[in-house]
């Protein structure tokens, strides 16, 4: 019986014959699952170059290609791909860091070229560029961290009413878990004005040798503890993590590398003891950044260097402008004193035409170095702005660091919206707060909340400190009644730039506000004095239409060949930027003196 | 579990390093000379009779080849791997075909993929992988996989890659 | 009595061909007794390329040597240059048919050794991806297997079924074959929307073609006739030569890595260990069609009782920078050639200081097929050797 069954039960299946074939009639337009891994596309507009997909590429069928630069933080290259390589396991679209890389569901491509099969995408045209589905990375899978390592910091009430430093700075832990995160692009470095190495120092930390960390940093930036603190970070704006999440906290690890290497092992860690002395001499006006970055770079380099200073302390706005709960003195001096250290000889107290003339310096020494910075507070000039309680705030906050008295009203107006303006609020609120107990002090400014030059977190933070930051007003009069300040009458601003982006603002007239106060601020920008160049050199140097000062972009050199500028009265208001230019004159310096005396 | 089982093979051999991983998987160094007896007393004994997989680990640095012997007992399934490190150098180690006719694959692939000789071995010198191979054994560290596909093989010279940071210095900031 | 008696191979044979004294063979070529005859690389029944060198005596096998290194492509060193998550796209290349083992058990040797712990959804979402690999190995299989014998049509439908779950794996993953889906740290994406209908609707028809397979192969006198009886693996062989799954299941044994040491989610799934005490081909098959039934079974109610929505991914660390620990592990799984292993060494740096893999074909197509092959007719080699499910690529690496 079973033999005859499994003879017979194999033709049970013969019902097949009348089955619908399965077979699929035009396999070339099948269309592949939403999901399907097939030919590449870029968005090339939102793609920046950052070469993600090509260091993971395992297969080495990714090239970083030369393209037009688009837009800032764009390294101008684009990835080429080489399907003789390529597996399609899109890895690269799993860490593209701004997601424009993605796979088009197609899947067949016919050439008689086989080199064709290298292109790049959006670049050379493809027909499935217009092809909507396709692998792109899921929501929810991340191949490295998007999210910012938290810094402990002071909150509101703990800060509110002293000037301790109010960011505390990473620990081990924390800086190698931010330090993680980096992708090692470069895109980075060419924002930096100062070119700092950063993907290098940050993989220092992740390898925890800091001083190595260190001597990266010091190749092109001398105030590290400083710019750890309150660098305006133009890296972190194009960091190419930020692009779909926070960006590294690129200024605080280079907070933590500096905090974590003790000031009597610098000298040791940056192989000072290598530097060959000469006895070309330079003189350099102002210990602000670019005076103390020159000063670093050529007393590396074995000059003499002289540095003459105003006040009574070095640092200049980071000294003077900059709040002690940004930048602690004691960790400004950290850098400050290693400089002076190396044989930097510096003289405090000296004003240039007072104490010492031009020509003793011009006498007296190869170069001379003018960075004297912006220290003349700007006015708005609106009527009342002579009442004996209008103030500067780059006076007030010169002396609360100079430690001395100033008005502290009950009720004060800050003008402006700058990180300065931030500065003095914050610096007054918490005076107020340590004499009466409350904060009374509004911020205004031109510029709504969304276009405000200050920071962030400056913003946020002074909020949070009690102050008021009520933006988008244009002042019109500070009201006076017995010779005492009511307040502030301010109207609407509509818009600051004109079409062709130039400072013209629009007010609304018949939008009316009035702050009441007794004391008003001004921060509405610095200006330069350089009086002291007295007329002899000053009508000598070569200037542009608009007054400024010209130089050499790369060597600040003047148009007196001895006479260079430098921070801030060339470059505006910003730490690292006189720090990057301190340190490209005293490579034009060092340049100019070999060529004149070969 | 683990605990008594380091106790029995003790008494006989010697253990120079236990790694514990889980509850399951453990690890032991023992000496050259008795591993191949400690593997057998394992399997014997202990009811590890099923053998997972022998391989070898280069430690370069270290002048050094770790044997692994992973072995596996079914009956309370756990799985101790029995380490022993032997001489990089004219590496040499004794054949343990008498307990698994099938660990002589596992030899003749690492006499061929390693260099390690098993002596005794059924056809330990014969061709495995590879086919009139007469360079370092291929998966020796100090064997550069990459350096020798370039200088065996045609390259296709079309790669012309660019980092991003240097390229970003090349165009924007060239003479800084 | 029959004229073709004297071919017969009923009866002890094993003391043939004789032995010298020493214990090696006594096979003298120049006698012209002996023929060399070579089946393969190339074999419809073997996926990949694999080569048995038979020395034959009429029709009777006396010796078999088995030759890899057709797909040697030096997987495990090549791993040793790549940072852990670049080895992902590249371990799935181990096993072409069943690539989900290699990046699962990849992927579990670094989550173990970096300390990440994963997502119960992934867990979930693994366990699907493997059996659906399992279904289609065996699907793949049970093709090869027929066609070996001359069933071509069991062979089309098979692919066809097999296509339809390679259709599955394409929605899921994005690719038919490679499918990267088993990431370190978890997989790559949620089951899309509508998967669920889709599969079961798939798994209806599987079963269906399911039971014409039944009646044209397992009720078949012809394939009976050729493979009962034939290719016994003894029960005592298992140890020695390091048999498992399948092959070793037929043979009466229970050991299944998805009982034993339970891995994803097996732990809440209810199957059966099928096993089987004939240990010849057809009972081998037979089991292999009752897993595959099994893996069915399996699917949907992974398909059932996995959340929806959850986390897939853990949070990991930058892949550009992990590094991990030094340490090793080992960790193996269930595919359908039985235990798959993988035993991974870290140094401490961002590249795997050794990676090794246990497929099972290393043991069966190898010393197992070795001695199972002598005494055989010429014209069962390709049943028997078919019958180990054997992946020449997991041999040699």
């Amino acid at each position: 019986m079973g033999i005859i069954k499994d003879i017979v039960s194999p033709f049970a299946v013969w019902k097949h014959f009348f089955k619908e074939p399965v077979t699929i009639k035009d396999p070339l337009n099948r269309i592949a699952a939403p999901r399907y891994r097939g030919f590449h596309q870029n968005d090339i507009s939102q793609c920046i170059g950052c070469g993600t997909c090509e260091a993971i590429c395992e297969n080495e069928a990714i090239d970083l290609v030369a393209v037009a630069q688009t837009k800032n933080g764009d390294s101008g290259l684009r990835p080429r791909v080489d399907y003789g390589r390529c597996c399609w396991c899109a890895l690269c679209v799993d860490v593209c860091t701004t997601g424009s890389l993605k796979l088009s569901n197609a899947y067949t491509w016919v050439d008689t070229d086989g080199d064709n099969f290298r292109f790049t995408p959006g670049i050379d045209l493809k027909p499935w560029d217009s092809l909507k589905d396709g692998y792109t990375k899921a929501k929810g899978l991340e191949l490295y961290p998007l999210e910012r390592m938290p810094m402990q910091h002071l909150h509101a009430h703990q800060r509110d009413n002293s000037f301790i430093e109010i960011m505390k700075g990473y620990s081990k832990e924390e800086a190698m878990a931010e330090a993680d995160r980096c992708v090692s692009c470069g895109i980075c470095v060419a924002a930096c004005p100062a070119h700092m190495g950063i993907p290098e120092y940050i993989k220092a930390i992740r390898e925890d040798n800091l001083e190595k960390g260190l001597q990266i940093m010091y190749q092109t930036n001398p105030l590290v503890e400083i710019c750890g603190r309150i660098c305006t970070h133009k890296c972190e704006t194009v960091c190419s993590v930020g692009h779909r999440g926070e960006p590294l906290s690129i200024r605080w690890l280079k907070r933590y590398i500096a905090d974590q290497v003790p000031a009597t092992d610098y000298y040791r860690v940056l192989n000072q003891d290598k530097v060959e002395k000469n006895s070309r001499k330079v003189a350099i006006v102002g210990a602000g950044p670019a005076g103390l970055s020159a000063a670093y770079y050529l007393s590396k380099l074995g000059y003499q260097i002289t540095i003459f200073e105003k006040l009574a302390q070095a640092g200049g706005m980071m000294r003077y402008g900059i709040p002690e709960y940004r930048l602690p003195y004691d960790q400004l001096d950290k850098d400050i004193n290693y400089i002076l250290s190396l044989g930097v000889e510096i003289n405090y107290n000296t004003t240039i035409g007072t104490n010492v003339t031009m020509d003793e310096l011009h006498a007296n020494f190869d170069i001379v170095y003018v960075a004297t910075g912006l220290h003349e507070g700007r006015s708005t000039r609106i009527p009342g702005t002579e009442h004996a309680n209008v103030y500067q705030a780059i006076e007030l906050l010169r002396k609360i660091t100079e430690n001395k008295p100033i008005e502290v009203a009950e009720k004060i107006v800050v003008i402006g919206g700058g990180n300065v303006a931030m500065d003095i609020t914050r610096s007054l609120a918490r005076l107020q707060k340590q004499k009466y107990g409350k904060v009374q002090t509004i911020a205004t400014s031109l510029e709504t909340e969304d276009i405000m030059p200050a920071d962030r977190e400056e913003v946020i933070e002074a909020r949070e400190e009690g102050a008021i930051i009520n933006p988008g007003w244009g002042p019109r009069e500070i009201k006076i009644l017995n010779n005492k300040i009511q307040g502030l009458k301010v109207v609407q601003c509509i818009s600051v730039f004109d079409e062709n982006k130039r400072f013209n603002p629009k007010f609304d007239e018949s939008v009316e506000n009035f702050f009441e106060a007794d004391m008003i601020v001004e921060s509405i920008g610095q200006g330069m004095n350089l009086s002291f160049l007295t007329e002899k050199y000053a009508e000598q140097l070569e200037k542009d239409s608009r007054g400024r000062i010209l130089v050499d972009t790369l060597t600040y050199q003047s148009s007196l060949p001895w006479l260079f500028f430098g921070g801030d009265i060339i470059e505006g208001p910003d730490v690292i930027h006189s720090v990057a230019n301190g340190h490209k004159a005293a490579k034009g310096i060092d340049n100019y003196l070999n060529s004149i005396q070969k | 579990m683990f605990q008594k089982i380091i106790e029995k093979i003790n008494l006989k051999y010697p253990i120079d390093v236990v790694s514990k991983k889980s509850d399951k998987l453990m690890f032991l160094t023992v000496h050259k000379n008795t591993a191949v007896n400690t593997v057998q007393y394992l399997k014997d004994d202990l009811g590890f009779k099923h053998l997972v997989l022998l391989t070898a680990v280069d430690f370069l640095e270290q002048g050094k080849f770790q044997l692994t012997y992973l072995l596996n007992n079914p009956d309370i399934k756990i799985d101790i791997g029995v380490r022993v490190l032997i001489e990089r150098e004219s590496a040499t180690m004794e054949s343990a075909h008498s307990l698994w006719p099938t660990i002589a694959t596992y030899q003749r692939e690492l006499r061929e993929m390693f260099g390690i000789d098993f002596p005794d071995s059924p056809g330990v010198n014969d061709e495995f992988i590879l086919e009139g191979w007469n360079n370092t054994p291929p998966y020796r560290r100090d064997f550069d996989t990459k350096a020798f596909a370039a200088n065996f093989y045609h390259q296709r010279n079309s790669r012309e890659n660019n980092d991003p940071s240097a390229h970003m210095k090349k165009n924007l900031y060239p003479n800084e | 009595m029959n004229k073709f008696e004297k071919f017969s191979f009923d009866g002890d044979r094993t003391a043939y061909p004789n032995k010298k004294a020493d214990g090696s063979l006594d096979i003298d070529l120049s006698s012209h007794k002996y023929i060399k005859v070579w089946q393969g690389p190339n074999h419809p029944g073997i996926t990949g390329n694999m080569a048995v060198e038979l020395t034959v005596c009429g029709d009777e096998v006396v010796e078999a040597k088995t030759h890899v290194g057709y797909l040697h492509r030096g997987f495990e060193k090549l791993m040793e240059r790549r940072r852990y998550i670049q080895n992902c796209p590249l371990v799935c290349r181990v096993s072409v048919p069943e690539p989900d083992y290699n990046e699962f058990n990849y992927s579990t040797c670094v989550e173990n050794l970096a300390g990440i712990s994963v997502p119960d959804k992934a867990l979930w979402l693994r366990t699907l991806a493997l059996e659906m690999a399992r279904l289609q190995g065996y699907l793949m299989w049970i093709g090869g297997a027929a066609g070996t014998l001359g069933f071509g049509t069991v062979g089309q439908w098979s692919n066809y079924l097999r296509d339809l779950v390679l259709d599955r794996f394409e929605e899921l993953t994005g690719g038919r074959i490679y499918h990267i889906y088993i990431l370190i740290g978890g997989v790559r994406n949620d089951i899309p929307v509508g998967f669920k209908q889709r599969m079961l609707d798939n798994l209806r028809e599987i079963e269906g073609f399911m039971k014409d397979i039944r009646k044209v192969l397992f009720d078949n006198y012809v394939f009976k006739k050729r493979t009962i009886g034939l290719g016994i693996i003894e029960p005592e062989w298992i140890y020695p030569y390091g048999i498992v799954g399948p092959n070793a299941r037929a043979a009466g044994s229970l050991n299944d890595v998805r009982k034993d040491y339970p891995y994803g989610k097996y732990s809440e799934l209810d199957f059966e260990v099928k096993t089987s005490k004939q240990s010849d081909i057809y009972a081998r098959a037979y089991l292999r069609y009752e897993e595959l039934l099994t893996d069915i079974d399996l699917i949907k109610q992974i398909l059932d009782k996995m959340p929806d929505g959850g986390e897939f991914m853990a949070n990991i660390p930058n892949v550009f920078n992990l590094e991990i620990p030094a340490g090793e592990t080992y960790v193996r799984s269930e595919c359908t050639r039985g235990e798959y292993g993988y035993y991974m060494v870290s140094d401490g740096s961002g590249f795997p200081r050794r990676v090794n893999v246990r497929g099972p074909s290393y043991t069966h197509a190898v010393a197992l097929l070795e001695r199972m092959l002598i005494n055989a007719n010429i014209a069962d080699v390709a049943q028997i050797m078919v019958s180990l499910h054997t992946y020449p690529p997991e041999i040699e690496r």
